[in-house]
């Protein structure tokens, strides 16, 4: 751990390029927009990766806040997580530079990107609460103004204040959750927080109530049940924006806060199992939402969700590593699922409904390995890189209960489905849309052909036991977090699972490759319907909350109608005495003058008489 | 006490004329009337206190009223000059 300067540089440099842009990115226009916010956020990958092989950096500026400092810490969690952040969002960044070409907010574009990078990089690298805090508003904004990005229509700037607002929910528990450890310990450093947390001699109930905070603002922030509805709405922004923002990286932050904070959860069973129970019931509701939509972008977006269901239940039964792990794996796999999706809606125009696609294998030779790769990865299969995070979140889920293992498995089989549902209705059968598909130009096929490359091999820094006994994520990650000393399985247990979760993904990605290249029988359309209203969410909550508040404000607004029109005529009745009164002013002098001597007399009369 | 009543008297001159003449030349005479039995009230009061304060008020009172004549008069003659009238019941332009 190393005192340097270099550590804010990192954050320094894209929020150099969204102020550069921001001022001059008319003038400087594309391509060269794109290329610069690529590069900075390059830089920052660059720089970042020094310092992680250095052994981590820590700088601090104590003079920032009174008690509080600026201070950033960069471990092997928060070095892992910029990895991700400014690898693959390198990679977004220069597919986006393809993507967007043409679009009159081009440089505006790379500008909001490069924000997003910088305060996702301070939402890592932070140290203090309020510090992560910063970043974490940051991140709001920044996919507020990227959802709405296309603001001339009213449903995309409706999709970005949804997103808004939904989080501020998640967003107040994080500030309750700050006043509460505030009040509690005198210090809102994560890395004081560790110690006191470990010395003891304070209220456990409040301690709970601290991470329940915490795990209110996690849920918001990473689209869990019941704040979920707002991830498939922000889909209205330009799909680079969802494979980076709503896939990869800020939608885990939620995940990484809770992994962050492993300390105060590990030895809570109430709080871990109510992440656990919200991580399963999102995973479910994610892949059977996936699996009745028909926009590719919402398949997708849902299946987000279910992924992100699948770290709660990793941090919920302790493996934080594997939580990690998971990001690590489902930021190359998904991001790969959305830029294909992206090159397809790309090559066809803007078409976002599956049911006009089909047959893209024939059209988009490159593009369709793309994809195939994404869908395996994300439903599992051996040896791609989702297989072995999932199989390592089922290992432990194992561990916390084999009935919690045996819905998992349920919802993995979920997954190979919408996994391969995606891929078949894009890229197999006849093409039914009318459009002219061509294959993207090669700035958008060369990060796809990285990133496949990720989806296919980055699950073997996270071997199990049985196969790799020290694999290398596992205990680099336990230098950050702390080692909650997890019994290993027993080496058979650990075999059966690991063949029993390959054969039931084969199985279901098989039946799934068949059955959803046949016309769709009863039972599938009825729940489609269903699925694809996201089981009536949105229909609830405006029922419960929306349509209540509506007509509260409705009430308040003929409230205030009333008080106004009580001012208006208050200052109408003034204006009236006020032309009483002017009327005394006729502009005759004598008539002035005999006032004058008339309140003279009055005057001196009533102080001669008092 | 005999000037306290011929101020008393003179400021009734005054007050009656001011009120009742209709060149402006008049009312502004009437006016400085006024303010003169008020100056010679002054010198009354002073004479029953055998206090010279009063009297050194009345200097500054007969100063400053040498300015306003000249002020007012300036001002009548460029009203005239204008309107060829210095009456001031055709002066009421500044009505409310």
């Amino acid at each position: 751990m190393q005192e340097t300067i270099l550590l804010p540089l990192i954050i320094a440099l894209p929020l150099l390029g969204f102020v550069i842009l921001g001022l001059f990115g008319k003038r400087i226009g594309e391509p060269t927009a794109g290329w610069l916010a690529s590069l900075l956020v390059l830089g920052s990958f660059l720089l970042g990766l020094f310092l992680v092989l250095q052994g981590g950096a820590r700088w601090a500026l104590s003079e920032w806040l009174p008690g509080i400092p600026l201070s950033f810490n960069l471990d092997n969690l928060s070095g892992i997580m910029l990895m991700v952040v400014a690898g693959v969002g390198f990679l977004i960044h220069v597919w986006a530079i393809g993507y967007m070409h043409g679009d009159p907010g081009y440089s505006r574009f790379f500008s909001y990107f490069n924000l997003f990078i910088a305060a996702m990089l301070v939402l890592i690298l932070g140290d203090s609460l309020p510090v992560v805090f910063i970043g974490w508003e940051g991140v709001g904004l920044a996919s507020y103004l990227l959802i709405g990005f296309w603001y001339h229509e009213r449903v995309n700037a409706d999709s970005a204040r949804k997103a808004f607002i939904v989080n501020r929910i998640g967003d107040l528990g994080f500030l309750l959750a700050m006043g509460l450890l505030w009040s509690m310990f005198g210090t809102l450093s994560i890395s004081e927080l560790v110690g006191k947390v470990e010395a003891g001699g304070y209220s456990f109930t409040t301690l709970t109530l601290a991470g329940f905070f915490l795990l209110i603002g996690a849920i918001g922030k990473s689209a869990q049940v019941p704040l979920m509805v707002w991830l498939p709405d922000a889909m209205a922004g330009p799909t680079p924006v969802s494979a980076l923002i709503h896939a990869a990286t800020m939608v885990t932050a939620g995940v990484y806060l809770l992994v962050r904070h492993a300390f105060m959860l590990h030895d809570d069973a109430f709080l871990s199992g109510l992440i656990v129970a919200i991580g399963l019931l999102t995973a479910i509701y994610g892949a059977l939402c996936s699996l009745g939509q028909w926009d590719i972008k919402r398949i997708v977006a849902y299946t987000t969700l279910s992924q992100l269901g699948f770290m709660f239940v990793a941090v919920g039964v302790g493996a934080y590593w594997v939580a990690i792990f998971h990001i690590v794996t489902h930021a190359f796999f998904k991001a790969l699922m959305f830029m294909t999706s992206g090159s397809v809606i790309h090559a066809l125009g803007g078409e976002q409904d599956v049911r006009a696609m089909g047959g893209m294998r024939k059209y988009l030779p490159s593009t369709h390995l793309h994809g195939l790769v994404a869908a395996f990865a994300s439903g599992g299969l051996v040896p791609l890189a989702g297989f072995w995070s999932k199989d390592a979140i089922l290992a432990y889920s194992f561990e916390y209960g084999p009935w919690l293992w045996v819905l998992m498995l349920g919802a993995s089989v979920l997954a190979a489905l919408y996994s391969i549902r995606w891929y078949v209705l894009v890229f197999w059968g006849d093409y039914r849309g009318k459009e002219h598909p061509h294959e993207s130009p090669p700035v958008m096929l060369w990060p796809n052909h990285i990133l496949s490359v990720g989806a296919l091999g980055v699950g073997f820094i996270g071997l199990p036991y049985v196969i790799d006994y020290e694999n290398f994520i596992s205990p680099f990650l336990k230098k950050a977090i702390g080692d909650f000393g997890h019994e290993k399985l027993p080496v058979l247990t650990e075999w059966v699972l690991i063949i029993v979760s390959a054969a039931v993904a084969i199985t279901a990605l098989w039946w799934g490759f068949r059955f959803f290249q046949q016309k769709m029988p009863q039972w599938y359309t009825h729940f489609q319907t269903w699925a694809l209203n996201g089981f009536y969410a949105d229909t609830l909550y405006n029922t419960l909350f929306v349509n209540p508040m509506k007509s509260l404000a409705e009430v308040l607004l003929g409230g205030d109608r009333g008080i106004l029109t009580g001012f208006a005529g208050l200052g109408s009745l003034m204006g009236g005495l006020g032309n009483l009164l002017a009327k005394l002013e006729t502009g005759a002098l004598r008539f002035y003058l005999a006032g004058l001597l008339i309140a003279l007399v009055l005057l001196v009369g009533w102080g001669v008489l008092r | 006490m005999i000037w306290l009543v011929a101020s008393a008297l003179l400021f009734s001159i005054g007050a009656y004329g001011a009120l009742t003449r209709r060149t402006a030349i008049l009312v502004f005479l009437s006016i400085e009337l006024m303010l003169n039995a008020a100056a010679l009230s002054l010198i009354s009061f002073s004479k029953l206190t055998g206090s010279l304060d009063a009297q050194v008020v009345v200097l500054f009172i007969i100063a400053i009223a040498a300015a306003e004549v000249a002020v007012g008069l300036g001002l009548i003659v460029a009203i005239f000059r204008r309107r060829e009238t210095t009456s001031v019941d055709e002066l009421r332009q500044l009505r409310g």
